[in-house]
């Protein structure tokens, strides 16, 4: 659970033409139960559908799943419209299948990182272990 | 114009038509006449509905992957690899994700950075922006047919141009290809655009050019029950034989128990037969396909193999006429050639093996049978009555009423109330029935048997479980255990 002064706002989605519809679901059951509000864009979600709901609802964070292999095409600019809208600061996660073909995890996590991710999740990550990053990003602790 | 299962009038065709071709310069390319030549002049051995029905005869399972990248050259140096290095019987060519959202203008950038940077930057073969002489180009390079699978919601410009392009076999559906693909497509479209591309295969059959046609069985490829899959495969079989379509090959996805599974098969066989005859479509040559697990696969490629060997199996003991075969890579994305080879020799090494057993005929496997054919018949019945007697109708209104629903779809067009989970035997049912119009007999099966699971595994039934068992097969087990 997170602490009860604040409660974090993610907004959750897929990018891109991508349809990927069932681990969107898990995400949003998985964040919400974790105690985190969730704003789930869901499926083939836009980088100004991002943008436009972390400013609408002045979220923490935004949360971007690419399964498709199209990630690398369709996050290039995400951090630049962030800035743009005013919103530079604002913690970018990103996770899933994010490029074509099995490449050398290193370095896709470093393209997507000077891409302006603040964390980049290979696939097969575990809900849990983004929520212990956001909680530890934010200052958080976990309560049992 | 009313939405009506009713061959599309021919001037009417033609009128859309003009709109079709002239939406993509490419498009233009595809000329009706020129394709009929083309497809006409092709070699028997790639012909798609002839090595599919001759492959039935002989009671042989066939295996096809999927593959596509981004450019020509790259994608015939692919999918001849699978031919020789993998032993593939049938080819596919797997087309991008923004084309299949017919967002050309992307794919081209996606063409373009693929050629900067000399690797594949789309997940799949971008056909409509390559164009009918591309497609041509990779068709002659074969020894085996090749099919086009993708994803489509509006197919109607991709069939156009591939279908000239010779491509012999065309996946999806006005169904199959919008509740799984889309978010924001309403039924009544897709289902008319893809009587277009239906009545377009019609015209070739009337030419004397077989093309086959593959509903898309898996949907969601996430815990969807038998019944599910087979009332959207035989409604789009229905559809597409009004059009002319004579080749058609109804599919479904592995759950994991191998009687659920193989009486999947067999009555969809049956039901789709059953249902042709019933409104006067004898002509049709019908075969089947089963997928390969089509949820979450293990990380480590032992175990992978482990996966695609079981689907091999029980692919070649339902006998169906096809397999779609999945890779080590699964679990990555988009795999390497080597990787998709590899899956298709592990999977014919199995089908070698198993071609002349046969499962035997047990009480278990026949109350299965009689199970999905009675879940798939109360759907169907209540969907034609609907649409007063009309399937294309009755389909819109099923959707809208969830008397069909599809789990885990991504469409606002899908009901989305229905709650699968597995049994205590790993067979797909159902926890919540949403709207389906199951009988109180069928929904106690349901019950009884996830209820068992509950009491083995000491928890109630919840979504808890459901999501278990998405992660299950990708952790090394087929029933998903509380942690």
């Amino acid at each position: 659970m997170v602490e009860e002064k604040k409660q974090l706002t993610l907004v959750l989605g897929v990018i891109g033409a991508d349809v990927h519809a069932v681990g969107n679901r898990i995400l949003e059951y998985a964040f919400t139960e974790a105690g985190f509000k969730v704003v789930n864009i869901g499926v083939m979600a836009s980088q100004e559908e991002f943008i436009n709901a972390a400013v609408e609802t002045n979220a923490d964070a935004i949360l971007v799943s690419s399964l498709y292999g199209h990630g690398e095409i369709d996050c290039r600019g995400l951090r630049e419209k962030a800035i743009e809208a005013g919103i530079g600061d604002i913690k970018m996660y990103v996770g899933g299948n994010l490029v074509v073909g099995k490449q050398d995890w290193d370095d896709v996590k470093q393209r997507f990182l000077k891409m302006g991710f603040d964390r980049a999740y290979p696939p097969g990550t575990m809900p849990q272990e983004a929520i212990d990053d956001i909680l530890e990003d934010f200052g958080l602790k976990q309560k049992c | 114009m009313q939405l009506a299962n009713k061959k599309l009038d021919w001037d009417q065709f033609l009128q859309i038509r003009q709109e079709v071709i002239n939406s993509w310069p490419t498009g233009q390319e595809a000329d009706l006449a020129d394709g009929v030549a083309y497809q006409a002049q092709l070699p028997a051995k790639l012909r798609f509905a002839e090595k599919l029905e001759q492959a039935k005869q002989e009671g042989i399972t066939l295996a096809q992957p999927r593959a596509g990248v981004a450019l020509v050259h790259e994608h015939i140096e692919l999918l001849r690899y699978l031919v020789d290095e993998g032993g593939a019987d049938l080819l596919p060519t797997t087309i991008d994700s923004y084309t299949r959202q017919n967002r050309y203008n992307e794919a081209q950038a996606g063409i373009e950075e693929s050629r900067t940077v000399g690797r594949s930057m789309l997940n799949g073969f971008p056909a409509v922006n390559h164009g009918l002489a591309a497609c041509r180009q990779v068709v002659e390079a074969m020894s085996v047919p090749v099919q086009v699978r993708h994803g489509t919601p509006d197919a109607r410009l991709l069939a156009e141009i591939t279908l000239a392009g010779g491509f012999t076999a065309y996946e999806g559906g006005g169904i199959s290809y919008n509740i799984p693909y889309a978010k924001d497509v309403p039924l009544e479209r897709s289902i008319r655009d893809w009587q277009y591309v239906d009545r377009l295969v019609g015209y070739y059959e009337e030419q004397g050019i077989s093309i086959n046609r593959e509903p898309f069985g898996p949907l969601t490829g996430t815990l969807v029950p038998p019944s599910i899959s087979h009332s959207v495969a035989i409604v789009e079989a229905l559809l597409a034989a009004e059009q002319g379509v004579r080749s058609i090959t109804v599919g479904y996805g592995q759950c994991g128990n191998l009687i659920q599974d193989v009486a999947a098969i067999r009555s969809l066989e049956e039901l789709a037969e059953e249902y042709l005859n019933r409104f006067g479509y004898q002509d049709v040559v019908l075969t089947t396909v089963f997928h390969q697990w089509m949820g979450g696969f293990p990380q480590d490629e032992s175990k992978a193999f482990g996966v695609i060997s079981w689907g091999a199996a029980t692919a070649a003991l339902a006998k169906a006429t096809k397999v779609i075969v999945k890779t080590p890579h699964e679990a990555m994305g988009v795999p390497t050639k080597e990787a998709n080879a590899a899956g298709i020799r592990a999977t014919k090494q199995v089908l070698n093996m198993l071609k002349d057993q046969t499962m035997p005929e047990t009480k278990e496997l026949a109350a299965e049978v009689e199970l999905i054919k009675a879940e798939t018949r109360s759907i169907l019945d209540r969907l034609l009555e609907f649409g007063e007697g009309d399937v294309a109708v009755g389909a819109v209104r099923a959707f809208q009423a969830g008397i069909i629903d599809v789990p885990f779809a991504p469409s606002r067009y899908n009901a989305g109330k229905i709650l699968p989970a597995r049994d205590y035997r790993g067979a797909v049912r159902l926890l919540d029935f949403g709207n389906l119009p199951f009988s109180e007999e069928i929904k106690d099966v349901h019950r009884e048997k996830i209820g068992q699971r509950g009491k083995l595994e000491g928890r109630d039934p919840s979504f808890q479980m459901v999501i278990d068992d998405i992660y299950a097969i990708g952790k090394g087990m087929l029933v998903g255990k509380p942690r």
